[in-house]
């Protein structure tokens, strides 16, 4: 029972991270139908700063407020410099499909070397901003800790904080109506192209905060947010890429089977389970837990 | 009668050819020294696994980021044949060939009903997860993995006849004798059948083509070809590790893909001679700069995706396609 | 038209092809409809040239001989030496600091004159502690570099992988000084051209399961091992000296995080473990401390050599603290230990020549390189591969090391140091001897018995420059 708990709450705890990339590429997604595999890279420049700023200032919250501004930077300016350049020069033949797909992993690439270049490839940590040591129970401690609590604030507030902004705000409206239908959108006066740079500084920012959170109770490498990827891609997929809401709830379902699969099967197995939970989703609903017939959730 | 007796022609045309590329490719495998024997064996290998991609990317039209993953179930079938049948290398081989398209098959089967995105993902995941089940049971043998020994070259060949010499021999004629059938195939009813698919897919519906059971086929075929090349990759390093199948080797392939123009064969073979080249090409440059540890670590991987985004961008269906429409432009304006 | 003039073309010039095109081309041909024969005989007759052509081309080429290669590695004015080792990665933390200690050695003794004066290179090469990358990289060494002798190679999946891919023993390639203490590596007839340095795992083990005996016995004990032939080598010995662990927890190289961690603390305190030893690297050692630190399990930890340098576990973000009386088996004495001659001089070249900290990994490093430059010395003037390992097996035995149990080199014999002392932690991470005063035991790989030794390591050479010949 205490086993199945502490899983449970391992599980939201990895989930909730996972639920922060996973919604950095579906925001991307929604607004440019690009699977952007960059984000991770991304990510990892962003936490590699908000590490420099950590560690000098010893505030892991300083560090994350930078990591999200240079999240969101560059973001953007992936947007901006680089998608607007593939886009310009329309794909067409056999490499269409790979195209986009081939371009972010390409900027992927681009963005650890130069990484890699700057900071090496020791792992770095960071201090973390509350206890590692787990919660008492009675008599026994399960691995439950004070930072895992954190973590799970910090990411519902983000949440909060994007639902209020896509909900309320008349940015928010832009950026649904954008990704919703982009030529209405722009017949009725919202300027797409710079609502997309925004949908993609908002990414890279969250993005930048699972990185930060990662490697507050992991180690930083130029290689170490690969695997929040692939999880996270996993979950926006089981959430069927378009709802964002989908993405998040995919994350936990995904976070939480695999602390099952590690605590209790064997931790060889957690990289498999991705796959295998994926394709139980996929081949039940092909467009993801969160589809609905044809029609996109805005 | 006439047609038959022109692609007849054609095959004998290509045996020609492959014959008298085998022979090129054995006199400079006696001029370079051992360094380049081995990579001309790696080069031999990336042209199976590239070629795999290109039948499934640029014909079929699917998205494969798990080649690795395929790859991996190639050599594993063949090192477990050779190790616990004691069968002929050969044997192996066919093995690696004969497991990966059945694991292809079935994985083509729910890959059908998933599209773009999606199918990236779903193969994405497999990438990173297959390798890591060899840690699970033992006779996969785990991180340090499993011995592929395919023997010492025949006494026959001489005593200057080194191990990797042999490796070159057996991998570049499993490469040409690969890329040969490859080409017939798509050459034949499949290919035409399958770029009809990608390029069209109702239009291909509506004139009776079977999607799902043509893209079941393609992703067989390019399992069956990453598999080979699996094993061929096994044998380079006498071994089946985890670590051999990466996700960075996945995302090699696919570059190497894209960088030989995704739907061109022939292409591929500049495509594997590029991933092999870049490393080296990186060591000189390091060396250069003197930057020490950082840049020879993370300069080949600058390199790469730099070529990577400049291909995408101007060049995305390979330098091939480039100069055909050069050529055209030409052509047309006389 | 075309295809038979070539044909013919060949024909005229060397008359002794044409069988060989004519039997081709009729073979073919009798497989063809009859409309069709004239023309298929035509193209196969070319198709038959082409054949001829390769094989006779290529026959001709295993006549020419291969040019006499000179001493790979060595000239008038240079030794060219080698090593792989994981320099970023998740098992780098520690090892990544070898290499450039023992270039920071060298450096200095090639300040000094050299070898003979020659200058020794050191070219390390980044394996990330993966078996393929391990292969490739010492094909770079051995191919391209032409390094003369590989020195130091780490890890025992890697190098196992390295010697029977890359031929180490039938190219005749030197491997000096293995950092790794896999007993495998001691078969001399499988490994002629290998020398171990460290103490194999299976001694550490016996050495443990002999102070298990004497100092905990009756506790509940737990083990936590890397799941390959470093573990599997100390499981085997443990199991000879007929010790029983009432909870065994394997890992996989490389799975080491803190979630993985979770999972062996979870284990270990679930069997009640009191006494819980530890063989695996430090990447592995700082979640299991971090996280059985957070979960307030804190049993009597018996940490490996491998993995317990406390300067890497604290630039992991493990508080040094936890390692306080941890006990640990030790070989070489203690890096802060400036009352030890070898330790002593290493410091000194280390703060002139290399920047790192000095830790345990540094230690080793420069270690590594003086046995090297007596291995080099031992050669003689004129140094051959072949000089080199029958240098080692003659000579070897005597060579300094910082290490306090003896070496075991001789004609028969590839095992380097011998045994091990046991030792406890304190809060800063700094070791002192077991009972206050250093009590080396010394066993084999095997089934030999555990002995408390007495003796005496050779003397650091003047200035830390070998002059032995």
């Amino acid at each position: 029972m205490q086993k199945l708990l502490e899983t449970v709450l391992i599980g939201i705890s990895t989930g909730s991270i996972y639920a922060l990339m996973s919604l950095a590429l579906v925001l991307v997604w929604r607004s440019t139908r690009v699977v952007n595999f960059a984000q991770a890279g991304q990510a990892t420049l962003s936490t590699y700063i908000g590490f420099e700023i950590a560690s000098r200032s010893e505030i892991f919250w300083l560090g994350l407020a930078f990591a999200i501004i240079a999240g969101a930077l560059v973001g953007a300016g992936v947007d901006y410099f680089f998608m607007r350049v593939l886009f310009k020069h329309a794909i067409s033949g056999p490499a269409a499909v790979v195209a986009p797909v081939i371009a972010t992993l390409g900027l992927l690439g681009l963005i650890r070397s130069i990484v890699g270049l700057i900071w090496g490839g020791e792992f770095k940590s960071i201090a973390a901003p509350a206890s590692k040591d787990g919660f008492t129970i009675g008599q026994t401690t399960i691995p439950f800790s004070a930072l895992n609590v954190l973590i799970i604030a910090t990411v519902s507030l983000i949440l909060i904080t994007l639902a209020i902004t896509f909900q309320r705000t008349n940015l928010g409206l832009s950026l649904r109506a954008s990704a919703y239908a982009p030529e209405i959108a722009q017949l009725a006066g919202i300027r797409t192209a710079r609502t997309r740079t925004i949908g993609w500084a908002i990414a890279g920012g969250v993005g930048g905060v699972a990185g930060m959170l990662v490697t507050s109770y992991n180690f930083l490498s130029p290689y170490s947010l690969d695997l929040l990827l692939v999880f996270g891609f996993i979950a926006a997929v089981i959430g069927g890429l378009e709802s964002m809401v989908g993405s998040v709830i995919g994350a936990l379902v995904l976070g939480i089977g695999l602390t099952f699969i590690l605590n209790y099967i064997g931790t060889s197995l957690v990289f498999i389970g991705g796959f295998v939970v994926l394709i139980v989703v996929l081949l039940v609903k092909p467009d993801g837990i969160m589809a609905r017939g044809k029609t996109r959730r805005a | 009668m006439e047609l038959w007796r022109e692609e007849r022609h054609a095959v004998r045309k290509k045996i020609a050819l492959f014959i008298l590329l085998g022979w090129l490719l054995l006199v400079i495998g006696d001029r370079v020294d051992e360094l380049r024997v081995y990579q001309g064996a790696q080069i031999a290998m990336y042209t199976i696994a590239l070629s795999s991609i290109v039948l499934l990317t640029g014909y079929s039209g699917q998205v494969s980021l798990g080649n690795g993953a395929m790859m991996a179930v190639g050599g594993y079938a063949a090192a477990l044949t050779l190790n616990n049948l004691g069968s002929p290398v050969w044997f192996a081989f066919l093995m690696a060939i004969f497991f990966s398209a059945l694991f292809g098959a079935l994985l083509g089967t729910a890959a059908a009903r998933l599209s773009g995105p999606y199918l990236a993902g779903t193969t994405l995941a497999l990438a990173v997860g297959l390798p890591a089940i060899a840690n699970q049971f033992s006779f996969l043998g785990g991180e340090p993995g499993i011995f592929f020994d395919v023997g010492l070259p025949a006494q026959s060949l001489g005593e200057e006849f080194t191990q990797y010499k042999w490796f070159f021999w057996i991998a570049t004629f499993i490469a040409l004798l690969s890329l040969f059938i490859t080409s017939n195939i798509l050459a034949s009813r499949f290919g035409r059948t399958w770029r009809a698919i990608r390029s069209n897919p109702l239009a291909a519906e509506l004139s009776g083509i079977h999607s799902s059971r043509m893209k079941i086929l393609a992703f067989t075929i390019s399992s069956a070809l990453a598999g080979l090349a699996g094993a061929v990759l096994a044998m380079t390093i006498s071994l089946v590790a985890p670590g051999a199948y990466t996700l960075t080797l996945s995302f090699a392939l696919v570059t190497g893909a894209v960088l030989a123009g995704v739907s061109s064969l022939p292409g591929v073979v500049l495509g594997a001679l590029i991933l092999v080249a870049i490393p080296e090409i990186a060591d000189v440059l390091a060396n250069r700069l003197g930057g020490g540890e950082n840049v020879s670590n993370y300069l080949p991987g600058l390199i790469v995706s730099i070529l990577l985004i400049l291909s995408v961008i101007f060049t995305p269906n390979g330098p091939g396609e480039n100069l055909r429409k050069h050529r055209h432009k030409k052509a047309s304006s006389h | 038209m075309v295809q038979g003039r070539t044909c013919e073309s060949i024909v005229t010039k060397k008359p002794h092809r044409i069988d060989y095109c004519e039997v081709t081309g009729r073979l073919t041909a009798g497989n063809t409809t009859l409309d069709g024969r004239k023309t298929m005989i035509g193209k196969t007759r070319r198709k038959g040239t082409w054949l001829a052509a390769t094989v006779l081309a290529a026959g001709s080429l295993f006549a020419t001989a291969l040019p006499a290669h000179a001493e790979p590695g060595v000239s008038a004015r240079e030794i060219k030496l080698g090593i792989t080792l994981p320099l970023t990665g998740a098992a780098s933390p520690g090892y990544n600091k070898i290499g450039n200690a023992m270039n920071a050695y060298f450096k200095y003794v090639n300040e000094n004159g050299g070898v003979y004066g020659r200058k020794i290179t050191l070219i390390q090469k980044n394996d990330e502690y993966s078996p393929q990358l391990a292969i490739a990289k010492t094909n770079e060494l051995i191919l391209k570099d032409k390094v003369f002798a590989l020195v130091g190679p780490l890890g025992t999946a890697t190098y196992t992988a390295v010697h029977k891919s890359v031929g180490l023993a039938k190219r005749g390639v030197p491997s000096l000084f293995l950092n790794t203490g896999f007993s495998g590596f001691s078969d001399k007839k499988s490994y002629p051209t290998s020398f171990m340095v460290l103490s194999s795992y299976a001694m550490e083990a016996k050495i443990v399961a002999q102070f298990l005996k004497d100092n905990h016995a009756g506790k509940k004990l737990g083990l936590v091992y890397q799941n390959d032939e470093f573990g599997i080598d100390a499981i085997t010995a443990f199991k000879a000296a007929g010790t029983k662990f009432d909870v065994t927890v394997p890992y996989t190289s490389g799975s080491q995080s803190a979630a993985t961690a979770q999972t062996w603390v979870s284990q270990l305190a679930a069997g009640g473990a009191q006494v819980v030893v530890f063989f695996g690297v430090t990447s592995a050692t700082a979640p299991l401390l971090a996280v059985a630190a957070g979960a307030r399990y804190a049993p009597q930890w018996i940490l490996g050599s491998v993995g317990s340098d406390p300067l890497t576990l604290r630039a992991l973000g493990v508080p040094v603290a936890v390692l306080n009386g941890a006990q640990t088996p030790a070989g070489n004495p203690s890096p802060n230990d400036t009352s030890d001659e070898y330790v002593k001089q290493f410091q000194e070249i280390n703060t002139k020549y290399n920047d790192a900290p000095f830790d345990d990994y540094v230690l080793q490093g420069m270690n590594i390189g003086l046995m090297t430059v007596q291995a080099l010395r031992a050669a003689g003037s004129n140094p051959t591969r072949k000089k080199l390992i029958s240098a080692m097996e003659s000579k070897g035995s005597s060579f300094a090391s910082v290490a306090y149990s003896p070496l075991g080199y001789s004609k028969t014999s590839n095992v380097g140091h011998t045994g091990y002392y046991m030792a406890v932690m304190d809060a800063n991470g700094d070791r002192k001897p077991f009972g206050g005063t250093v009590k080396l035991y010394t066993t084999d790989s095997g089934s030999g018995p555990v002995v408390l030794s007495t003796f005496k390591r050779p003397a650091m050479p003047a200035k830390g420059l070998p002059s032995n010949s």
